[in-house]
């Protein structure tokens, strides 16, 4: 390297430094309502389809809007379209959409734009995969018209475009939009109430957003993806707390006005505090879960997967993750979303009860030769780590020889996806967890289901899990629909598809001053004022 | 002296160039890459694959190490993986708050660390001599987040006297600049400190022993004076040394401070990207901590010709 | 008029008689006590170390229960007759969990010390007396003292998983380079002395060069880099943990109860307190024997470290 070369670079570094704006507050009217707003982790990445991380999907939920949103019944609402049209069966589905939607940059939103979004989305989506997949066509038939034709009727269509589980179905601007599946947007014009401040983003300590003015929101009133969503404040700063400790005082201090995930135990401290104030965070709440290898021994034996699932105790996986608070929490004898219509515990009679002395009988009749369990436990990720604790102690009790690897979540992420042995490379068990919101049906829940080599991470090949989901898609009513859950629910439990840890709730919380926060599967900022 | 100054300067290619390939090799062998947490939990082996490939990873570690030297060469530290920035920008924007903290906490160390160690050196072997060398060592031997917790609910929750987090730059004033300074600046100080005083105490016995420093004694000058115009003047090369080498190890302890006190630095930016396995950004970031590492040294060796004037390159 | 008294030329000198007792004789003490007196620093460090280390090794014998143990239902209870400093998060006995702590935190830092200082020793030697090597071999070494300890530390753990020996072979690696730099100091300014000189006119073979000239001489400050280098390296694993990329949680080290526990500090401040106290006491005490055997040795070197 020659020193222009390395007088350059060193320009390049120090006038990025000088010229970076990023640290400069924006010149605020007088008077301007700020949200301060700690989320649950890092904003690192802002491509709502290509990334599928939860705050990746709240942040897009701010900057991009959707044809459809459900509420808080889960029914999906118009909310871009305004009217539509099903033909054919139920094979055609022609689509208007409102006047006068622009983008932030002051485009009309328009049919044309819509097809590449809805194709980007399905792309990286379990349900609009499904979908794709009987797609005759997708068409703009004019600026504000378009049609969906399919090869079967698919009932669901409006839940899946109207769903909270990431990614969401976001409409962009078609040449943002045309971006590959696989590779990450770089311009971020969006179609919904707050427009991102790009310049004053710092990945991994804050970003911005400001309402935008020229948003046209809907006459009924908000109820989580449906109905207006107006902006009562002018901007909405995120910051990012590494600390939970931090997070907690500065919350307490007032120099954050919102907190999405404030821990258990720190709960009583915050409601102490008279200018706090705290309540469930999700109503659909989190399933905890670790998943057994179905390809090797010891868990391709059915018997020891039983053996885990009847030893486990979820009372202990539950108050690791959330403390003594016992409205936190409930046992989980299924695979379903309690609170919800499809909620089964058909067949989940024995499981998580702490039955050692069982799970160590079914060990020796299952006939275990010692074989070591490679139990992966990603140590930065607060959920899995305390799972993991408590399994380690679980296996060992029951008799298994653990071999206990503690690592990262992203060597997690790698090292799941191995179909190698366990001992090269591969894994027995690994710990996750789920959103509600993503176990409510079937549909777009690739944990629960068990069609071998195509299934998720773990492999599990029940057909009788398949029989019960199959069924469930093709049922004609509610009725149909649970039969068909309860018995999926009940094969799973036998064939041990995953091992639920039980079901628990989280936390937020808020300055009193902050107004209009409701409790639902993501921090919905519409409708939330600051005195 | 400029020869000499040129002499330096290209002996820091081969120090980059062996911390760019190690750097480099780590990563490489390292399980678990960013094509994983990309893909997120609804992803299939054959997505992985696919972001693996549209991210050049598959390709062999020669193929992608010499790209990357090219790159570097022309001064382009690459696009982070995660945030798709270029890792010029990361980095420029942390720039500001790492180096204010470093600065801030230099200013504080010295300021308490200088005149304690000449203290303890003026009044060797006595009770206060021990008394400012143990408290200094405790300061040393504190985990920096402990303190780093007990001063922000002190001064922060209870009395309310500073902010507990966060960092206001400096164009939107110098007082909540500082503001957000001090307790992070106390926190790192303190183990610095210890360094700064010790070396400071040994140096000024050494310098208080020589022959010149009787003279000036002799010749009736104040005490003060002897101390602070005559000895500290001599022991000043040893102390800017110490205080070269301690910036390194000022970054570790910058880290935790970082994160306690959500200080968007350049320490939390690595470690992040670490974890994340951001590639781009973790060899950018390293490359420069090693450019400061050997542009500090640099500066100190030239600070010396300034400070003793024996020193002639 | 007073009479001034003539001495008595002829007269024999008298013995006088002895002094009252006004002042007591001193007795004289032991040299135990006079280090003592002279050190008192380096003897307090001592004396905390040896009481850590007696906890460390008698761990099973002194009231403590597995732990490991978890408890769920019995999480972060306040200290009390059961729990003599409390539960953890899980519920295990923070009392056992430092006391067995103290196992893991002394391995660690006497484990690097040692590793450290014989790498250090050989690349220092290597570099110092081969001239051709020392070029490349200090560039190398002045690259890895580029990058912070802790981010190389980070980074050679996120390419492994966590365990004491990965944790320990981590930290030795990033304090290797000093040590070098320290030896080949040493090795150089020993090359030019006349002795070394004319050990080498003489024929003597390198390695006894090494052995009876250079090496002696390394030792001291060898030994006094290998103090602060164990104090460091607890320093280091507790920030590890703090990280989240340390020692395992079933192996308990006062880095990861303290990481455990950090969110919970302003209502649970006792998880932290007590590894706090422990890490603290124990860094300390090696670094008052580090100070103690620096002035010991040469208190010149306190300028140089």
């Amino acid at each position: 390297m020659d020193r222009r070369t390395f007088l350059k670079t060193t320009a390049a570094l120090g006038a990025a430094g000088v010229a970076s704006p990023r640290l400069a507050a924006p010149a605020l009217a007088q008077g301007a309502k700020v949200l301060r707003f700690v989320p649950q982790a890092n904003l690192a990445n802002f491509d709502p389809i290509w990334g599928t991380q939860y705050v990746v999907r709240n942040a897009g939920a701010l900057v991009w809007d959707m044809l459809y949103g459900v509420d808080s019944t889960l029914t999906p609402q118009r909310q871009m379209v305004e009217s539509e049209e099903v033909t054919d069966n139920g094979l055609t589905w022609t689509f208007r959409l409102r006047d006068g939607l622009r983008f932030h940059d002051g485009e009309p939103v328009r049919a044309a734009d819509v097809v590449p979004s809805l194709t980007r989305w399905m792309a990286r989506d379990p349900i609009g995969g499904m979908i794709k997949a009987i797609q005759d066509e997708l068409t703009a038939v004019d600026d504000r018209t378009f049609r969906w034709r399919l090869k079967k009727p698919f009932p669901k269509l409006l839940y899946a475009l109207g769903k909270t589980n990431a990614p969401v179905a976001f409409i962009m601007p078609e040449r943002i939009a045309k971006t590959d599946p696989f590779t990450q947007i770089s311009e971020y014009v969006g179609s919904g109430p707050m427009r991102f401040r790009r310049d004053e983003w710092v990945p991994g300590a804050r970003a911005a957003f400001e309402t935008f003015k020229d948003y046209k929101p809907r006459e009924e009133p908000s109820s989580w993806l449906a109905g207006g969503k107006r902006m009562l404040v002018d901007r909405v700063e995120w910051v990012i707390m590494p600390d939970t400790a931090t997070a907690s005082a500065a919350l307490q201090n007032g120099e954050v006005d919102w907190w999405e995930n404030p821990i258990a135990d720190l709960v009583p401290l915050l409601r102490k505090n008279p200018n706090v104030v705290v309540d469930i965070a999700d109503p659909l709440g989190n399933i905890g879960s670790f998943r057994m290898n179905h390809l090797y021994p010891p868990f391709d034996n059915p018997k020891i997967r039983q053996a885990v699932l009847v030893g486990m105790n979820q009372e202990d996986y539950m108050r690791a993750l959330v403390g003594d608070d016992d409205s936190l929490w409930k046992p989980l004898p299924g695979f379903f979303t309690p609170g919800t219509a499809l909620y089964s515990e058909a067949g989940g009679a024995m499981i998580g009860k702490g039955d050692i002395k069982t799970a160590q009988r079914l060990l020796k009749e299952a006939g275990y030769k010692g074989e070591k369990v490679v139990c992966i436990v990603a140590q930065d990720q607060p959920i899995t780590k305390a799972e993991g604790d408590i399994t380690a102690d679980l296996l060992k009790q029951i008799g298994f020889e653990v071999d206990f690897v503690a690592t990262d979540w992203g060597t997690t992420g790698t090292r799941r996806a191995s179909k190698a042995p366990p001992s090269q490379g591969g894994w027995n068990m690994f710990h996750t967890w789920h959103t509600g919101a993503d176990c409510i049906n079937p549909a777009g829940y690739p944990a629960v289901r068990a069609n071998g080599d195509k299934a998720w991470f773990g492999w599990p090949n029940l057909p009788a899990v398949e029989a019960g989901i199959a069924e469930w898609f093709d049922a004609a009513d509610p009725a149909a629909e649970k039969a068909a859950i309860d018995k999926t629910n009940a094969a799973a439990c036998e064939g041990a598809v995953y091992a639920p840890t039980g079901f628990f709730l989280g936390y937020q919380a808020w300055r009193k001053n902050v107004k209009g926060i409701v409790k639902g599967p993501l921090n919905f900022t519409w409708g939330v004022s600051k005195a | 002296m400029l020869g000499y100054i040129g002499r330096r300067v290209l002996a820091t290619i081969p120090v980059m160039a062996v911390v760019g390939l190690f750097v480099f090799s780590l990563l490489y062998l390292s399980p678990g890459d960013p094509a994983a947490i990309i893909a997120g939990d609804q992803a299939t082996p054959e997505d992985i694959e696919r972001i693996r490939a549209s991210l050049g990873l598959d390709r062999p570690f020669l193929v992608r190490f010499g790209e990357w030297a090219w790159r570097i060469l022309h001064g382009d530290l690459g696009i982070s993986i995660f945030t798709n920035l270029p890792v010029s920008t990361l980095i420029g924007q942390r720039v500001e708050p790492t180096v204010s903290l470093m600065l801030v906490t230099l200013v504080f160390a010295i300021v308490v660390a200088v005149p304690l160690g000449v203290l303890a050196a003026w009044k060797a072997g006595s009770l206060i001599d021990r008394l400012v060398m143990g408290l200094a060592v405790t300061g040393f031997s504190v985990p920096v987040f402990v303190v780093g917790y007990i001063l922000a609910y002190v001064f922060a929750l209870q009395l309310g006297w500073l902010p507990v987090q966060g960092y206001t730059p400096i164009a939107q004033g110098l007082w909540p600049w500082l503001a957000n300074l001090i307790l992070p600046s106390v926190t790192l100080g303190l183990v610095y400190i210890a360094l700064i005083a010790r070396v400071t105490r040994a140096t000024m016995l050494d310098v208080l022993n020589q022959d010149y420093v009787r003279t000036a004694r002799a010749k009736g000058l104040a005490q003060r004076h002897v101390l602070f115009v005559h000895a500290l003047k001599n022991a000043a090369v040893p102390i800017v040394t110490v205080i070269g080498i301690g910036i390194a190890l000022l970054i570790g302890g910058a880290v935790v401070t970082e994160t306690v006190f959500a200080i968007p630095g350049l320490g939390r930016l690595t470690v992040d990207a670490i974890l994340r396995r951001d590639y781009p950004v973790i060899q950018g970031v390293v490359l420069l901590f090693s450019f400061t590492y050997v542009a500090v040294n640099l500066a100190i060796d030239l600070l010396y010709t300034v400070l003793d004037p024996r020193i002639r390159y | 008029m007073s009479a001034t008294v003539v001495p008595q030329l002829d007269a024999a000198p008298s013995v006088a008689a002895p002094l009252p007792d006004v002042i007591p004789p001193r007795k004289a003490r032991g040299p135990v006590w006079r280090f003592v007196r002279r050190y008192p620093t380096v003897v307090a460090g001592v004396i905390i170390l040896t009481v850590i280390f007696l906890a460390a090794l008698l761990a099973p014998s002194l009231w403590t229960v597995d732990p490991t143990a978890l408890a769920p239902a019995k999480r972060t209870r306040v200290p009390s007759a059961q729990f003599w400093f409390g539960t953890d998060m899980l519920g295990r006995d923070i009392y056992s969990r430092v006391i067995y702590g103290a196992r893991v935190s002394l391995l660690v830092g006497f484990a690097v010390a040692i590793l450290a200082s014989i790498g250090g020793l050989a690349i220092g030697l290597v570099s110092g007396m081969v001239r051709w090597l020392d070029g490349i071999v200090m560039r190398v070494v002045d690259g890895m003292m580029s990058i912070p300890p802790i981010l190389l530390a980070i980074a050679l753990m996120a390419l492994t998983r966590g365990s004491v020996q990965n944790v320990i072979v981590a930290i030795t690696i990033a304090e290797i380079p000093r040590v070098a730099r320290l030896v080949r100091g040493v090795v150089l300014s020993l090359r030019e002395q006349p002795y070394v000189e004319a050990a080498v006119t003489t024929g003597t073979r390198m390695p006894a060069i090494i052995w009876r000239h250079i090496l002696p001489n390394t030792m001291a400050p060898m030994t006094v880099q290998a103090t602060y280098i164990c104090a460091s390296a607890m320093i280091t694993e507790a920030i590890l943990s703090f990280i989240g990329a340390g020692v395992p949680p079933s192996v308990p080290s006062w880095g990861n109860i303290m990481a455990e526990g950090r969110a919970l500090w302003q209502v649970k401040f006792f998880i932290i307190l007590f590894p706090a106290i422990a890490l603290s006491l124990t860094v300390l005490a090696v670094n008052l024997v580090g100070d103690g055997l620096r002035d010991a040795l040469d208190p010149r070197m306190a300028k140089d470290i």
